[in-house]
């Protein structure tokens, strides 16, 4: 089964080292303007993938949308 | 209160000269709970109550990191010793100071250093990387930290900032100096480079901050009159939340970079290229399948653990790994242990550049504070590899290496290696 999850950058804990950027390039973007990552709209992915780049920022930023 | 003694000493500076205690942090990371180690002169007593509590475990390393709250980098500050309140509030930059200060500053730097960024600078690495081995290569090998492992590392930081290259030899010297200020051997003269400020107000008690210091508002004056494209315009321009850096808070992060952004990245690649030279096979390894490049770095960069620890401060009691901590005392993260924990490495002694599961903590064990230069090192040892598995350079050892009397950085002096024909 394609178990597919969506992600949440919590604003105020993401200091911007970019670390899911580069993991999932495809989902999210960190912003120019206040280095602040955010999700690309509607993207959702596998949950394994999803609880690596959960994992993989260094702020605990990022969580799996319930 | 009893507090369990440490096994061994981990602490005072010339035990490094030998290398990194590992069986120290063997004994300590097997040890139930957390061990209390004296720090500083120990027959007046001093030294018990100056001690600190030594994380050696991987998981408790984490744990540390990611409680900032708990364990903070602003009570008290990240090096060993203790500060006095206006000592630390000089000093204070973005590695000493919490939430929400923190977050505001590291903001403000941080968008240059994210890894679509740090592709920017690759090719200027990577021009800088292929000079420098070529030189090597044409000079029969000799002191790799003089030749590669130090100019490399400070080129890139200074074409980063903007810094013209004629100053890249004085800029290495001033940093070569505030690591002695880590150890315990002899420093500048307190006057050193005209120096008037108390050395306990500059940061790593060296009279080269000051010189460091003075470079940063020559650079400043310079940018706001002329700004361009480099790194110093930006953080003049730079604003969080509607703020600016200060003053200060601009030259304690010059500071910071220069010191940061060179020093560690050439321990890396000092025992980087140690560890091909002494494991020929692993070299071959990658030169066979230059895939392998990624894993490669991070191998380098656990295997070498340029910052061997960091320090917190309890700011509440509390409890990490069973045992009791009082609000207020030291509690250091020995990354050196935790990257050779075997309840994480699979045969943590064994330099592997094919190794797959690598959570190495030599940025840091995550949180806040997390290495904001950890894209822009991995690149540099890249693009330094990759130059030489082009030109099929294989390193030969020739005699052992000069560590540094630090406990700090996992420094070498000089490295003598050879270059195979
Ligand atoms: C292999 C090379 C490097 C190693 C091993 C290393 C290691 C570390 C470690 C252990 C920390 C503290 C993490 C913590 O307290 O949780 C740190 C923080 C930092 N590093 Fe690096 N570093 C390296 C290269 C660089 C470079 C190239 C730069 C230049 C941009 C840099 C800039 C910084 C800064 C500014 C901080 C403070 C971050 C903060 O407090 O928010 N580092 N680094
Ligand atoms: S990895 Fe975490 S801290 Fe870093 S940019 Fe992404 S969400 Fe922010």
């Amino acid at each position: 089964m394609n178990d597919l999850v969506q992600l949440t950058v919590d604003e105020d804990r993401c200091i911007g080292v970019g670390q899911c950027e580069l993991l999932e390039p495809e989902v999210f973007c960190l912003s120019d303007e206040d280095t602040i990552s955010r999700v690309v709209d509607g993207a959702v992915l596998d949950r394994a993938r999803a609880l690596a780049v959960v994992e993989g920022c260094p702020n605990m930023a990022i969580s799996v949308k319930a | 209160m009893d507090r369990r003694a440490s096994p061994a000493d981990i602490a005072t500076s010339s035990v490094y000269l030998d290398g990194i205690p590992h069986e120290g942090f063997t004994a300590i990371r097997e040890t139930e709970g957390l061990v209390w180690h004296p720090y500083g002169p120990i027959g007046d007593g001093n030294g018990e109550r100056n001690g600190f509590w030594a994380v050696a475990r991987h998981a408790d390393v984490r744990e540390v990191s990611r409680n900032p709250e708990v364990f903070s980098s602003a009570v008290g500050h990240t090096n060993l010793w203790d500060l006095e309140a206006d000592a630390l509030e000089a000093r204070r930059s973005l590695i000493d100071s919490d939430a929400p200060d923190h977050t505001r500053l590291r903001r403000v730097v941080s968008r240059a250093f994210t890894p679509r960024n740090t592709r920017n600078w690759e090719g200027m690495a990577r021009e800088i990387a292929a000079e420098l081995v070529d030189a090597f290569v044409a000079g029969g090998g000799g002191d790799w930290v003089a030749q590669v492992a130090a100019p490399l590392p400070i080129r890139v930081i200074l074409a980063i900032l903007g810094v013209p290259l004629e100053d890249a030899d004085y800029l290495v010297e001033l940093t070569n100096h505030l690591v002695e200020g880590t150890g315990d051997g002899p420093s500048l003269p307190d006057d050193a480079y005209g120096n008037t400020t108390p050395t306990r107000l500059l940061p790593f008690n060296s009279p080269a901050s000051h010189a460091l210091f003075e470079y940063a508002e020559r650079m400043r004056q310079l940018r706001l009159a002329d700004p361009g494209a480099d790194l110093v315009s930006g953080l003049l321009e730079a604003e969080a939340d509607g703020e600016r850096l200060s003053a200060n808070e601009y030259r304690n992060f010059f500071q910071l970079l220069v010191f940061a952004g060179n020093e560690t990245t050439r321990t890396a690649m000092v025992h980087g290229a140690l560890a091909f030279a002494e494991h020929p096979e692993q070299w071959a390894e990658l030169c066979h399948d230059p895939s392998l490049i990624t894993r490669a770095v991070d191998e380098v960069i656990r295997w070498a653990t340029p910052v061997l620890h960091m320090r917190r401060t309890a700011s509440c009691d509390t409890e990490l790994a069973g045992t009791s901590i009082a609000a207020g005392d030291k509690v250091v993260m020995w990354y050196a242990a935790a990257n050779r924990d075997p309840t994480v490495f699979e045969d943590p002694f064994r330099f592997d550049v094919t190794r797959v599961e690598n959570p190495h903590f030599a940025f840091g064990g995550g949180g806040p504070h997390f290495c904001l230069g950890a894209f822009l090192a991995r690149m540099e040892i890249q693009v330094l590899l990759e130059e030489m598995v082009a030109r099929n350079v294989v390193l030969q050892p020739r005699s052992a290496p000069v560590h540094l009397a630090s406990n700090f950085v996992h420094g070498v002096a000089s490295l003598d290696l050879g270059v195979a024909s």
